[in-house]
């Protein structure tokens, strides 16, 4: 992209991002092995609400939730319940909120990353590159693919030192939909 | 009718066109972790074997070649001598496909092979009909230290893996996954 493509599409997903207050979308996620004959396929369901609630429900082959509220995960895992205090982990608290800001797609101003933009027909795509090194052991990059007409996030791709990766497809995605907050609740 | 062997062994993870993948849940002194463990047959002797969490990220990723163990990568918080050596003891004992036998038993429903690995003895528990291995006990000479559970619905795939410790609080329960 170049210089003014760029200001462009940073603006489109910012805008974007602003108007969301709510997202539901389906998703399927690849982990990528390189010794493996397949990717491991897992799907579900995540639901995000504004300012910074997200749950993602894995319901095939197995089912798993974790809620990211505040400064704690809150597990389902097939009926066990636990929580998992994240404050005082620096770099889990970092690959959350990855995780949480991806959805949204808007982490250009993150200071931690070197971010660089590519573009293709059907999509612009975001890699963002850890500065810090212990992050840097866990995270080569971390890419975000933007669909071009409504500048949400349809796939983050999450590339480890190894070149292993794990990959999320997002689909059926309804936007600013009403969402009770006791679905954030375990 | 079977007859007694020179070598027993486990065939759950020993087809090489097979990625075998399970649902881990861990429980170690009440406190419930899960994750993917992923099990490979990458070489005539060689395993890779692989624990990521739900989203993906690599926890630990270990290869056991022969006698020879190495340890790909694993996350800082693990990356502590005694928790390396249970789950390289533990995951060694799992993937094993072959031992020598030094005796065999008998009990009601099994013949039950015994062998040896460093200072620590294994049985394997083979069910009578079936000659279908049921469980591994791993001991010392006086103490059961480790079980593994099998349950297996058809030919050599196990769809639950129970692994218990006797001497810690620590159980791993693998459930395959499902093909859709």
């Amino acid at each position: 992209m170049s210089a003014s493509e760029i200001v462009a599409f940073k603006g489109k997903v910012i805008a974007s991002a602003k108007t969301t207050k709510t997202i539901k979308t389906d998703f399927v996620q690849y982990k990528h092995l390189d010794f493996l004959a397949d990717d491991v396929k897992t799907s579900g369901k995540m639901v995000f609400k504004a300012p910074n609630l997200v749950k993602w429900e894995y319901t095939n082959p197995y089912q798993y939730s974790v809620i990211f509220k505040e400064d704690q995960l809150l597990i389902n895992d097939g009926g066990t319940k636990s929580k998992v205090d994240i404050g005082n982990s620096k770099l889990f608290k970092k690959l959350n909120q990855l995780i949480v800001n991806s959805v949204k797609g808007n982490m250009f101003n993150d200071a931690d990353f070197t971010v660089s933009f590519f573009k293709s027909p059907k999509y612009n795509k975001a890699v963002f590159i850890p500065k810090d090194k212990k992050i840097a052991g866990y995270i080569a990059s971390f890419e975000l693919l933007f669909n071009k007409d409504d500048a949400q996030v349809y796939e983050v791709k999450m590339v480890e030192p190894s070149q292993d990766f794990t990959r999320i497809v997002f689909s059926n995605r309804t936007l600013n939909s009403t969402i009770n907050d006791s679905v954030f609740s375990n | 009718m079977h007859f007694n062997k020179e070598a027993v062994g486990n065939p759950y993870f020993s087809n090489p066109e097979i990625d075998y993948v399970y649902k881990a849940k861990i429980e170690v002194y009440k406190k419930n972790f899960g994750g993917i463990l992923i099990i490979k047959k990458t070489g005539p002797e060689s395993h890779r074997v692989v624990f990521t969490t739900e989203f993906g990220s690599k926890l630990f990723d270990f290869q056991f070649e022969g006698d020879t163990f190495t340890k790909h990568f694993i996350v800082d918080d693990l990356d502590k001598k005694f928790i390396v050596n249970i789950l390289k003891d533990d995951f060694r004992l799992l993937v094993n496909e072959k031992a020598q036998v030094l005796a065999v038993y008998e009990s009601e429903n099994h013949r039950i092979y015994e062998t040896t690995s460093g200072d620590r003895f294994n049985f394997y528990f083979l069910e009578d009909e079936t000659e279908q291995l049921q469980k591994i006990v791993n001991t010392t000479k006086t103490k059961e230290k480790v079980e593994i559970d099998f349950t297996s619905h058809e030919g050599n795939i196990a769809d639950f893996i129970s692994i218990k410790h006797k001497n810690i609080k620590l159980t791993i329960d693998l459930e395959k996954f499902k093909n859709e």
